[in-house]
């Protein structure tokens, strides 16, 4: 299916509650409210068959924290980016996981590297981050690594 | 059955020697039956998305061959397809092909070393050492070809760095001629083999729609039935030129997932051969280029599964976010579908049938016996895994390894 043909579908379906955005036959993206995340994923996955979450990315930007989406359809050359901005200094969005597995991990990676709080999350804990870095978020823009080097550098006492 | 007061937790990694990446497993067991399993990720987690992110676009693909061991094509490539999807830029068609070459190299290496692990895990040596045997020459020719069994230092965004030199191509063809009567050799001994068939056939399991859930990719997709594969569904390099067929099996268990893997092997070779014959003349690279203000996506058919990469850009030389999605990231989840339910001595080649960059499996800690002393649980768990295709082989009265006189038909 065609990036331009699933923009006016995702139009209809949504109004101005999604705004997509066609950059080539294979890309889309679509910018909406992270309330609205849950309903236009199941949307997705319902009206695009072999569709799947394939991953997503978060994003430290100026105006708040990038939440994206990234969905690949088995079979198709097509990825649908869903985008929300989340607002600093706390940011929350709705989880995924509930619906798909997929989602699992990933989010628990964004929490862990942006201190994104995916709201229902089954199995909130950390996945990859040390555990010595309890509340703090390395891609964060303003996290210090040298600062934080410093502070947690521990030297054999002689 | 359902006995909770009988149920243990028996951790399987973090780490082994011999592998790349440490994984560890939780497999909470009553009995001999899993009936939950975690895993925990955390124990080499780099930062090289950060790293990215101060390096120049030139220098980030050098930085990304050294994610995976394995996958060093891979994740360079993967990063000049995003990047190059924000260009809109087309690279030239001999760059197309050598990024083909090099790719299709590093599947067969790949896959052979899979297979031979994969032999290993159930008891069958000679599978181990034959297909470890017969991936040596492939590392060899990827050396011939760029001067390193693994790190090419070849793509470059809008192209590649190097030519090839095509002097070596027809040391290749020979490797490839060796490769593909021994394959078939190895490929027709084990699917042929009633021990094998009875080991792997309905052993660990990934339901079609269990596949989708958990968003798998790659032959652990395509082992289940899901019809995927991202060098034809969103042709990258030359692939849309070429001849060759996607593999699919619609059962999901592991034989599934070694017949998928072991026919990839011939698609492979197939396709090397058309690129070593076909490569055009022409310009390698598109110059410098300037990245401006954007985003783009790339994907590229790994030896294990779909890679993604998210790239954005904000006009200077070093690219704001780079988000890396290895293929192992979507499989490895999928074993709390395909281990639940399953007694121990196949939890190893289950969790070894997606290809996981594997080091977890073989460190554990201590495990208690129904007894009451503790036995070593991973030698104990590669034991139990062997042990029971041995009894299997002795029940159908053949040898426990693979049948010498198929070998030679």
């Amino acid at each position: 299916m065609d990036a331009g043909l699933v923009a006016t579908r995702l139009r209809e379906a949504f109004g101005p509650r999604v705004n997509p955005t066609v950059r080539s036959p294979k890309r889309l993206y679509a910018s909406l409210d992270a309330a609205d995340l849950p309903e236009v994923a199941r949307w997705l996955w319902t009206n695009l068959p072999g569709s799947r979450l394939a991953t997503s990315t978060g994003i430290d930007l100026r105006d708040g924290v990038g939440l994206f989406h990234h969905f690949a359809i088995n079979g198709s050359p097509l990825l649908i980016t869903l985008k929300v901005l989340l607002a600093k200094p706390d940011p929350h969005a709705p989880t995924l996981a509930g619906e798909t597995a997929a989602a699992d991990w990933i989010e628990r990676e964004i929490h862990d590297l942006l201190g994104v709080v995916f709201d229902g999350h089954p199995d909130a804990r950390r996945l990859l981050k040390a555990e010595s870095m309890a509340g703090e978020f390395p891609l964060r823009r303003d996290f210090d690594a040298a600062e934080f080097k410093e502070r947690i550098d521990e030297r054999p006492e002689f | 059955m359902s006995d909770p007061s009988s149920r243990r937790v028996v951790e399987i990694g973090p780490f082994h020697p011999l592998l790349e990446e440490p994984v560890g497993f939780s497999l909470t067991v009553e009995g001999e039956r899993v009936v939950a399993i975690e895993a925990r990720m955390d124990y080499i987690h780099k930062g090289l998305e950060r790293l990215a992110q101060e390096r120049t676009y030139d220098m980030v693909p050098i930085l990304l061959e050294r994610i995976c061991g394995i996958c060093s094509v891979t994740h360079s490539v993967c990063f000049c397809n995003a990047v190059e999807d924000l260009l809109g830029v087309e690279i030239p068609p001999r760059a197309a092909y050598i990024r083909t070459i090099i790719g299709e190299l590093e599947r067969l290496h790949s896959h052979l070393l899979w297979v031979g692990l994969a032999g290993h895990f159930i008891g069958y040596n000679t599978v181990f050492m034959w297909a470890w045997k017969y991936r040596e020459p492939v590392c060899d020719a990827f050396e011939m070809l760029t001067g390193h069994r693994q790190n090419s230092a070849l793509p470059l965004v809008g192209g590649v760095r190097r030519d090839l030199p095509v002097e070596y191509f027809p040391a290749i063809r020979k490797v490839l001629d060796e490769l593909e009567g021994q394959t078939e050799r190895l490929t027709s001994a084990v699917l042929d083999d009633p021990v094998l068939a009875a080991r792997l056939k309905g052993v660990g399991v990934l339901t079609q729609n269990a596949a989708l859930d958990f968003g798998v990719v790659g032959p652990t997709a395509r082992a289940s039935g899901l019809d995927t594969d991202v060098r034809r569904d969103e042709p990258y390099a030359a692939y849309g030129e070429l001849d060759w067929k996607v593999i699919t099996q619609p059962d999901g268990d592991v034989f599934a997932k070694a017949v998928v893997r072991l026919l990839e092997i011939f698609e492979s070779i197939k396709i090397l051969r058309q690129c070593m014959e076909r490569i055009p003349a022409g310009p390698l690279n598109l110059g410098t280029l300037h990245v401006p203000t954007g985003e783009g996506i790339g994907r590229y058919e790994a030896p294990r599964g779909e890679d993604v990469h998210y790239v954005r850009s904000n006009g200077t030389n070093m690219p704001e976010r780079l988000k890396v999605r290895a293929p192992s990231y979507v499989n490895i989840p999928s074993f709390k579908a395909s281990c639940l339910g399953a007694p121990m001595a196949d939890v190893m080649i289950t969790l070894a049938a997606c290809d996981p960059c594997y080091s977890c499996t073989e460190r554990a800690m201590v495990l208690v016996g129904r007894d009451g002393a503790p036995i070593s649980p991973v030698p104990g768990l590669l034991a139990a895994s062997q042990r029971k295709t041995f009894e299997l082989a002795r029940e159908m009265g053949r040898r426990p390894d693979l049948d010498r006189a198929n070998w030679r038909r």
